[in-house]
């Protein structure tokens, strides 16, 4: 609802808004982002968050190209390995918050400053070279684009379709979407009934880091360019995505096409302000004016609904 | 007694230094209520959570059905057929009724690697459950557990128990917070749990609860057993209060 009232404001103000490279531009980076989003809403869905993702976003593109530039291994082996050692990453963020029961705030806080660190230090701050990527199977696997009529569609958006729907998917109809949303919902209810509340959380960080990764990569053969201070402070854009689209920030509840809402609510106001004249650098107002309205549209629903029963 | 269902013998639990059981004797019969009273600190919960799991004890035996176990964790209890409702219940509130009595054992239809929920099958049996506890009014099982009074609560998580076959349900202060009519109901579940076969073990401040509900009276204080067979038809709740204080040498019997 909150979408469409969106969409029709910036249409009627600017009706370049809903142009077709309009659209196909916003689309593009929305779902690179997206992907984050969508692995934050189970793990926050399950009562914790991560906020190395943004750094992650940066490093992962950033080791596979300095492998490639390299000559260490083939462009394939490099994404591979980025996606394994961000596997690590989130095993261990996972075992961190499991295991020596430290907050998720400072576990993730911690691991941002040494993943962006380390991306930095590797490159001594400079990008690294992308254009060698033309040609690559894996390249045209991940952002090959092809136009349908008018619409310039890069593979990337079938990525974010496939990940929504399976997530989606895991959430609601599986078992394991039962476990996640009772891990959030109350964890020593969900313990006394067997359910490996360690595991799920632990799985989730994994999950997240390596669609972080995915996504930075993504991103970089997209643009063109691995640059290790990419992904700065997408760490609360995506957070504020997934508490736009419903997902309580204390756990339990979370929907994917809540975080769908909120993915695309986002992007679409962030691209329409901008068309509409408003300078660039006001979009946090507007950011920070949205989580603000949608907590108090939360809160009012929540205390109607409890007057009811 | 060949017919205990659960006996523990010399059972002792330490924190650190600290001996939370100490050479703790219990048993609990197929069919038997025991009432388990106390004052705070006496050890029921200790005993509750080596029962069920939440931690080992330092030293003696369990045996269940006659065999000796060795409960490690949550997970080797239900297995035993140990089902514990906590005074919270347990339950996670924004989950149906459905999703939280199947939590942990979801049945899957379909291919297995899908795990795909037969929220189909939860729900019926879900909804057949909760008019075998008899939750007066109609309650559909895809009802958040958030919308359900403390009784009802109780009643799911009491209903769970009884599903999945648990021989013995250990219930943690179940009518703690609850009304009068709440608690007679939640009182009559756990009669029609022992009618039905199982095996209870009921915790509760108020001793009066604990009469009206159980078989035999088990009574303990820093972390000793000091009456184990208590009957409740024929001692008055003064005395049983003495005994939990320790006022009384002991109980004559």
């Amino acid at each position: 609802m909150l979408l469409v009232l969106e969409l029709a404001i910036f249409y009627a103000i600017n009706p370049a808004f809903l142009s077709v490279l309009n659209i196909s531009n916003t689309l593009t980076f929305t779902v690179e982002l997206g992907l984050i989003a969508l692995a934050m809403t189970l793990l926050m869905t399950a009562g914790e968050f991560d906020l190395s993702v943004g750094s992650l976003f940066g490093f992962a593109p950033v080791l596979m190209w300095t492998l490639f530039n390299g000559g260490v291994t083939s462009l394939s082996v490099g994404f591979l390995i980025s996606l394994v050692v961000a596997a690590l990453i989130g095993l261990f963020n996972g075992l961190f918050v499991t295991r020596l029961k430290i907050p998720s705030f400072l576990v993730t806080l911690g691991m941002l400053l040494v993943v962006r660190g380390t991306a930095l230090f590797v490159t001594n701050g400079f990008p690294q070279r992308t254009w060698s990527a033309g040609g690559q199977w894996l390249a045209s696997l991940l952002v090959g684009d092809f136009y349908v009529g008018p619409f310039r569609v890069y593979a990337s958006l079938f990525w974010f379709v496939a990940a929504a729907i399976i997530l989606g998917y895991v959430l609601t109809e599986t078992k394991y979407g039962n476990w996640i949303q009772a891990t959030g919902g109350n964890a020593s209810a969900a313990r006394a009934r067997g359910v490996d509340v360690a595991g799920v959380k632990v799985a989730l960080f994994i999950l997240t880091a390596v669609m972080s990764a995915f996504a930075g990569i993504i991103s970089s053969i997209r643009t063109s360019a691995a640059n290790p201070n990419s992904g700065t402070g997408y760490e609360l854009e995506v957070i504020a995505m997934v508490v736009i689209g419903g997902t309580a920030l204390t756990g339990g509840r979370g929907t994917i096409v809540g975080a769908v809402l909120g993915i695309l609510i986002l992007r679409v106001m962030r691209n329409g302000i901008v068309l509409i004249g408003v300078p660039g650098l006001a979009y946090n107002i507007f950011i920070g004016a949205i989580i603000l309205g949608m907590m108090a549209l939360h809160s009012w629903l929540e205390r109607r609904h409890q007057a009811e029963t | 007694m060949a017919d205990d269902l659960i006996r523990m013998e010399h059972v002792d639990k330490f924190y650190g230094r600290v001996q939370a059981l100490d050479d703790v004797n219990f048993s609990v019969a197929r069919r038997e209520i025991v009432g388990l009273l106390g004052d705070n600190g006496a050890g029921k919960s200790t005993l509750i959570k080596v029962l069920s799991g939440a931690v080992r004890a330092t030293g003696g035996d369990i045996t269940v059905r006659g065999q000796r176990v060795d409960i490690r964790n949550t997970t080797d209890a239900i297995a035993l057929g140990i089902e514990t409702i906590y005074q919270d219940s347990a339950l996670v509130t924004q989950l149906s009724i459905a999703r939280n009595l199947f939590l942990g054992r979801e049945p899957i239809k379909g291919p297995r690697f899908l795990n795909r929920m037969d929220v189909r099958l939860m729900d019926e049996v879900a909804g057949d459950l909760l008019r075998k506890v008899g939750i007066g009014k109609m309650i559909p099982a895809s009802t958040p557990i958030a919308s359900l009074s403390g009784g009802e609560r109780q009643a799911v998580a009491i209903a769970r128990a009884m599903h999945f076959d648990s021989d013995l349900i250990i219930l943690d202060e179940p009518t703690n917070n609850l009304g009068v009519a709440e608690t007679q109901g939640v009182l009559r579940f756990v009669r029609n749990a022992r009618d039905s076969g199982h095996s209870c073990i009921f915790i509760a401040h108020n001793i009066h609860h604990v009469f009206q509900v159980v078989d035999r009276i088990v009574v303990m204080r820093r972390g000793r057993i000091v009456a184990d067979d208590i009957d409740p038809k024929r001692t008055s709740v003064a005395e049983v209060e003495d005994v939990i204080t320790g006022d009384l040498a002991g109980l004559a019997h």
